[in-house]
């Protein structure tokens, strides 16, 4: 029998069998869709394919455990993270700490990203939410929560806007297409698919097909502006978001004032407290002013490209004061405006008296804007709704 | 056990069925050969997604069957579906046969009136074909259920036929460009592979393996120009179908270099590249020039 120290490569394959055994859970806390039939597919790969050379191994369990591009673009690092030994105080360290571990681990990809910083923004917000910092920023939340509804007590007001949401999301659903479809009872006789059932009962048309328009959920992209001047209203707005999301599937929200970024995920968090707290990370330390049409130009460059299509209705939240070139926003929205179906856009202080939409920014956008309307309080929102829907069938 | 050999000699037998691959797509493609399991394939538009099932097909030498998805395909376009014009026809035909009841039906619902879609075509193949399913995230989420279903069982069941097994398990190749986020049960069934824009050493390969009359000079720079056009701000970036195809123009009207004087010609021939009209309207003359120089 040989001794571990006689054969150094069998050594070496034990000792990496171990490292792999604990990659797919390292994986799992850096937010990887893996799962514990992904570590038994893993085992069963090494065995066919070796374990030693590790650019072989790289390859393969990149594409067994990666599912989407953004997970194959920080998987290098990880797998840098995980198994070469330079790094190995990182992940050590953060095995130590549980709270840091999609921080501290997923650190050096985040680095290398720079240049993505919905991705890096999105992720980095994910780790911290139960961490330190959570508790410093609830007193925070407190304040902004009382000076944005006087007049409504928390509760009141979150039934409120997920009982508007509700309403709107179940009209939203009956949106139809103007194509038809086969269904059991519909508007029209569909003549091919009665021939078709007619075979059966030997040519006789006993059961008869029909055929109505399909019906589809348009998509919704919210764009809201969480900047200072807008900020007695933005929570409200990332209310009305996550009750929305929580109804519909098709809805992707992004924030911005000087930068913008994804917070679907965030909105999603079953825990609503922990939400917050994830938006708040997210939202604060950008520094100051609003850059619509860069943000904008971001948008249509990277999640707009991919999202946007001739379906989705594009509702931005915003004042409209923007202290980056209005030319910037006309050309960003103009481009928005030709993928999308429509653009709303709701200016808070529309319903002001007394005020016009005349800041630089609102006069670039308005060629552009399907609807410019009133947004300030959750009846101004309720009556934009049907509209909103009117636009999408 | 997999080598690197192997994963080489697959990666230059691509490059003879014109693919250049990277070695972690040759490697995916073994494992997916070895476990047996589809591979999901996403990128940017123009990144060669499709060429893949292609050279795999070549590569094998099986037969390339091909569903291309849109919105509201159903059962009937991607499975199967009774040419019941026929069997409507065999019904008269067959009302003064005296052959039992049960018999004639048995001929109405038999596979000569099966019209075989995409996806019932490849589980009953006799070689083991390869399945591409392209733009997957253009069908519906209903579709991808049905799909996953056929995925894990390769059977199919007719209701007035029964159950047909796969006869080979066919090698399954799927794209997505990603305007629809796919579900996590059909991702995790997948192996996965994200093909990024080609550098300019793996872009210059393949031009000169498809368009050989380009090689030398024209190909090093027509990719060099292709390469800053990418990084420029446009709507829509040019892919690799996209810098054959300005090759090939390119080719056509004579141009063997391109310099600063040329740019003119150049122009005409740049729709080939820039496919959108406010993409184009960047492009004048002095942007053209001046990319050109720096080739």
């Amino acid at each position: 029998m040989l001794t571990p120290a006689s054969n150094p490569a069998v050594d070496l394959a034990a000792a990496l069998r171990v490292r792999l055994a604990g990659f797919t859970g390292f994986l799992r806390a850096n937010g990887y869709a893996v799962g514990g039939a992904d570590a038994v597919d893993v085992l069963e790969t090494v065995a066919r394919t070796g374990i030693l050379d590790r650019q072989i191994l790289r390859w393969n369990l990149k594409a067994l455990l990666c599912g989407r591009g953004e997970e194959w673009r920080r998987f290098d690092g990880l797998f840098d993270a995980w198994f070469l030994p330079p790094n190995k105080k990182l992940f050590v360290a953060s095995n130590v700490a549980p709270a840091g571990v999609q921080n501290s681990a997923g650190g050096a990809p985040h680095d290398a990203t720079e240049a993505e910083p919905v991705a890096a923004a999105g992720h980095g917000a994910a780790g911290d939410s139960d961490a330190d910092p959570v508790r410093h920023g609830a007193s925070r939340t407190e304040a902004l929560a009382s000076r944005d509804f006087r007049d409504l007590t928390r509760a009141e007001h979150a039934r409120d806007v997920e009982a508007l949401m509700r309403r709107f999301a179940r009209r939203l659903k009956h949106v139809r297409l103007r194509r038809e479809a086969r269904c059991e009872h519909g508007r029209r006789l569909d003549l091919q698919g009665t021939i078709r059932r007619s075979v059966a009962y030997g040519g006789t048309p006993l059961r008869l097909a029909w055929k109505d328009r399909r019906r589809v959920r348009p998509r919704l992209v919210l764009l809201l502006d969480v900047s200072r001047s807008m900020s007695l209203y933005s929570f409200f707005y990332l209310r009305l978001a996550r009750a929305l999301c929580g109804e519909l599937a098709d809805v992707h929200c992004f924030i911005f004032h000087t930068r913008i970024t994804g917070v679907g995920e965030a909105l999603r968090d079953p825990d609503p407290w922990r939400a917050q707290e994830r938006l708040h990370v997210l939202a604060v330390g950008w520094g100051g002013g609003t850059r619509i049409g860069e943000c904008l130009r971001d948008f249509n460059r990277g999640p707009g490209a991919r999202l946007v299509h001739s379906r989705t209705g594009v509702i931005i939240v915003s004042d409209g004061y923007d202290t980056g070139e209005p030319e910037v926003l006309a050309e960003a929205l103009a481009r928005l405006r030709r993928r999308a179906r429509r653009i709303v856009w709701l200016n808070p202080l529309l319903s002001q008296p007394g005020f016009s939409p005349e800041s630089r920014g609102m006069r670039a956008a308005a060629p552009h804007i399907d609807l410019l309307a009133p947004g300030a309080d959750l009846a101004g929102v309720a009556r934009v709704l049907p509209q909103i829907i009117e636009a999408l069938g | 056990m997999e080598s690197m050999r192997e994963i080489l000699a697959l990666q230059s037998r691509l490059k003879d069925a014109g693919y250049v691959a990277e070695p972690a797509l040759a490697a995916a493609l073994l494992l997916m050969l070895d476990l047996g399991r589809p591979l999901l394939l996403e990128g940017d538009a123009g990144v060669g997604k499709t060429e893949v099932a292609k050279a795999l097909a070549a590569v094998r030498g099986a037969r390339l069957i091909r569903l291309q998805c849109y919105e509201g395909l159903d059962v009937h376009a991607a499975m199967y579906e009774w040419n019941y014009q026929r069997q409507l026809l065999a019904i008269k035909l067959l009302e003064h046969d005296e052959r039992p009841a049960t018999v004639k039906e048995q001929d109405i619902f038999s596979e000569r009136y099966l019209l075989k879609r995409p996806l019932l075509e490849a589980i009953s193949c006799e070689a083991q074909p390869v399945l591409l399913i392209d733009e997957i995230d253009r069908a519906d989420e209903a579709f991808e259920a049905y799909l996953l279903e056929l995925l894990s069982d390769f059977q199919m069941s007719i209701p007035e036929l029964g159950t047909v097994h796969a006869v080979t398990r066919p090698l399954v190749v799927i794209t997505s460009n990603g305007t629809r986020e796919l579900s996590d049960a059909l991702r995790r069934r997948c192996l996965y592979q994200y093909i990024e824009y080609p550098d300019p050493a793996k872009e210059l390969a393949i031009v000169e393996i498809k368009l050989p009359h380009a090689a030398g000079q024209l190909a090093r720079q027509v990719v060099q120009f292709v390469q800053s056009v990418r990084r420029m701000d446009l709507q829509k970036r040019p892919g690799v179908a996209e810098t054959l195809d300005w090759t090939a123009a390119l080719l056509r009207m004579g141009i063997s270099v391109i310099d600063d004087d040329g740019a003119e010609r150049i122009l005409e021939t740049l729709s080939a590249l820039i496919k959108t009209r406010d993409d184009r309207a960047g492009f004048t003359r002095e942007v053209v020039a001046r990319i050109a120089a720096a080739c």
